[in-house]
């Protein structure tokens, strides 16, 4: 059936269709318009809103900007790339750098496992039960963080905490959970994983609900075994999305920042500063604008490229 | 519960979004600096003026200026700011060069908003307003000690020091009759209490304290300013001070959890002694009202010194303001010794006037006449631009220092350092 439209050219096959062709130039110009038309909003507010900003944050970055350069835009000074030496040469910042290059090494593969595991169980039932444990795994994903944050701050409190009562009374010493600078990174690093895997349960799941049933049943007929087709076929079927995943929780990890930001403020002793947390203390606590928007352009390009690379990665897989 | 949740959120996100905004726009617009910043001298100026106060003052502030309206006839529309928007509302009004008339700034704030320029200087004003004389007030908030060459950019309102709270009933079952009043003897004591068992601790030092420290030094009769203004740690008097800071970590009378809460610590027990401000003391009478006349407060304990800390805040008038005359009655209004006590009654916030302090201190409340005592032995912190950072990062060394074993010379000397090059920056 496709072989005849691609033969015959539809005007000449179905004469009805050739009216709209009557009026073919204007047509053509019209959906020359449209198209963008439909476009500009989005392309509009992606200018205003993302593109616009990092113009401004690039032409920033090149100056001394501060609370003295709002005031009085005579103070501002073109100082090059003093402020991205400077970046360099701050170990705070590669600090930062490395606390969040050591949160995406632990959080993603962990969201990604926890979240897929999660989903494939949740997806061996359509009973009320499993459609409520679906409800309660989103919970925390529709939570507001500032709520989340306190919670979790009260578990882990050092003088009144549950988890340090509960540890006391299987007879477990104290443990420092956001005291220690080593283990704070992963307590605050854990409330950001529960958090983040409500959302990815549910892509995921939307995903198996799109493997058709007749791939697991042919297999299961040539004699597969439950693991063998999680393996060989509900896994690799769910690539795409695994990959969607990936990508979104990487870029997530990049810009953390929400939970040392309310859990921590980024201590004991900057261990759980992230490099999002570090660029909004210097611009917005310390108002060094100019010295900030050099740290979160070096974070634009860090993200861009980080991107870019998966991106490359999953077209070769494609090939 | 769950919508004021939302909103405190909502009001998060707005915050962040007004303030890459004001970045934004700071970096395309030419702010309309200075316009129109002539007082007519004719006429009585009846504003309205626009005030923005600190903290959850809005409705009490209104009260309180209601006898000014009527005098006066000046009206006044009051924003109250929530602490913790307080940097961010400030950068924004200066970026947009629109701001309020009168407005309260933090002594901490202070100096980065004088040196932006934000306020109008009221050195050729301030003679009409005997009131409003340096003398009427502590040393401490005298204008010249503000650090401004010359210039009067904001005018003593409100005051808050750091005084030594203490459990009396545990200090006596400890052995100590009276609260400790040398460094010295804050060690001994803070160690003896420590003794007392697991889990308890002689003094809480909060790891984000960023001025103890500097009152440490203070009182071992140092400064961490040079002779030429600029920032200056390395000195045998901040030494001093370092030691004495990390001596209570050393023997393990400090808790080093980075989460430790400073009023249930006290009111358990568990950290029975702690320098902190009056408003813990509501704090406390909050939490643990059955806990009243089991603890008090003392001066800081002396090194070379007493010297404590100057908290509190200033007022000032925002650099385009056209009401200057109208604002500069208001001030005064509110720095009378009458509207003063009264602030405190309703708020609980001390005066900055002397005869005001001086008024309240005889009413026979004993932490009250501490507080008194102490301003007059109080600095404010250093008028550097820049200071919240260095503070900051001075507290990260030391606590690095402190609780995790970081090397002492090392981490102190990439501190002196980084001092130097924030000033720099500034």
């Amino acid at each position: 059936m496709t072989s005849t439209s691609t033969v015959a050219p539809p005007g000449a096959a179905f004469p009805r269709v050739r009216r709209p062709r009557r009026s073919g130039p204007a047509n053509r110009r019209h959906g020359s318009v449209v198209p963008y038309a439909f476009v500009a909003p989005a392309f509009l507010l992606l200018l205003a809103f993302g593109v616009l900003p990092i113009l401004v944050a690039a032409v920033v970055s090149t100056t001394n900007m501060n609370i003295s350069g709002l005031a009085d835009s005579s103070n501002i000074r073109f100082i090059g790339a003093a402020n991205y030496t400077r970046l360099v040469h701050d170990p705070e910042f590669w600090h930062a750098l490395s606390n969040t290059g050591l949160f995406a090494v632990v959080g993603v593969p962990s969201i990604l496992a926890a979240s897929l595991a999660v989903a494939l169980l949740l997806h061996r039932s359509d009973s009320r039960f499993a459609r409520a444990l679906r409800a309660f795994y989103f919970m925390p994903a529709i939570t507001a963080i500032v709520a989340v944050a306190l919670v979790w701050g009260y578990l882990y409190n050092s003088q009144f905490g549950l988890f340090n009562y509960l540890l006391s009374v299987v007879g477990i010493s104290p443990v420092p959970w956001l005291s220690s600078p080593t283990v704070a990174k992963f307590s605050v690093a854990l409330v950001a994983i529960w958090r983040a895997t409500g959302l990815n349960i549910i892509i995921f799941l939307a995903a198996l609900q799109g493997i058709p049933k007749e791939y697991l049943e042919a297999a299961a007929i040539d004699g597969a075994n439950e693991r063998q087709r999680t393996l060989r076929i509900t896994i690799p079927l769910l690539r795409f999305a695994i990959f969607f995943v990936t990508i979104t929780t990487v870029i997530n990890w990049l810009q953390f920042f929400d939970e040392p930001y309310v859990l921590t403020q980024g201590g004991p002793v900057g261990a759980t500063t992230s490099i999002s947390l570090y660029i909004f203390q210097q611009g917005f606590r310390y108002n060094q604008f100019g010295f900030a928007s050099a740290g979160s352009l070096v974070l634009f390009v860090i993200i861009a490229v980080v991107t870019l690379v998966q991106l490359r990665l999953r077209r070769r897989d494609v090939d | 519960m769950k919508r004021v949740l939302v909103r405190s959120v909502a009001a998060v996100a707005a915050t962040v979004l007004v303030g890459v905004l004001a970045a934004c726009s700071s970096g395309s617009s030419t702010a309309p600096a200075t316009q129109g910043a002539t007082t007519g001298a004719t006429g009585a100026d009846t504003g309205p003026l626009k005030v923005w106060v600190m903290g959850d003052v809005g409705p009490a502030f209104q009260k309180a200026t209601a006898d000014f309206t009527t005098q006066t006839g000046i009206g006044i529309q009051v924003d109250a700011i929530p602490w913790e928007n307080v940097n961010d509302k400030l950068t924004t009004a200066v970026a947009s060069g629109q701001g309020p008339d009168v407005v309260q700034v933090g002594l901490s704030l202070l100096p980065t908003f004088a040196a932006a320029g934000a306020l109008k200087d009221l050195s050729s004003v301030i003679g009409n307003y005997p009131g409003l004389a340096p003398a009427n007030f502590p040393d401490a908030v005298d204008p010249k000690n503000l650090g401004s060459d010359g210039k009067v950019l904001s005018l003593p309102w409100i005051s808050d020091t750091r005084v030594l709270f203490y459990r009396s009933d545990i200090l006596t079952a400890a052995g100590f009759s009276t609260p400790p009043t040398t460094w010295d003897q804050m060690e001994q004591v803070a160690k003896a209490l420590k003794a007392r068992g697991d889990g308890q601790y002689g003094y809480y030092i909060p790891l984000w304290d960023n001025t103890l420290p500097v009152q440490y030094a203070w009182q071992a009769g140092g400064d961490v300013v040079g002779a030429d203004g600029k920032v200056n740690f390395d000195t045998p008097e901040f030494a001093a001070a370092v030691d004495h800071y990390l001596s209570f970590f050393a023997d393990g009378s400090a808790p080093t959890a980075s989460d430790w809460d400073q009023t249930q610590g006290f009111v358990s027990g568990a950290t029975p002694m702690v320098v902190s401000g009056p408003y813990l003391a509501k704090a406390i009478s909050q939490a643990a009202p059955e806990l009243a006349g089991k603890w008090s407060v003392a001066l800081s304990p002396k090194d070379k010194n007493g010297t404590s800390l100057f908290a509190g805040s200033n007022l000032g008038v925002w650099k385009t303001s056209t009401h200057v005359d109208a604002a500069m009655q208001l001030i005064d209004y509110l720095d009378k010794p009458a509207t003063q006590t009264a602030w405190y009654k309703a708020q609980g916030e001390l005066p900055t006037n002397l005869k005001a302090l001086d008024e309240l201190s005889k009413t026979g409340d004993a932490a009250l006449a501490v507080y008194a005592k102490q301003l007059t032995e109080a600095r404010t912190v250093p008028m550097v631009p820049g200071w919240d950072l260095i503070a900051n990062e001075m507290a990260t060394a030391l606590t690095a220092i402190g609780t995790t074993g970081a090397d002492r010379g090392t981490t102190l000397k990439a501190f002196y350092a980084k001092a130097a090059q924030i000033s720099s920056n500034y």
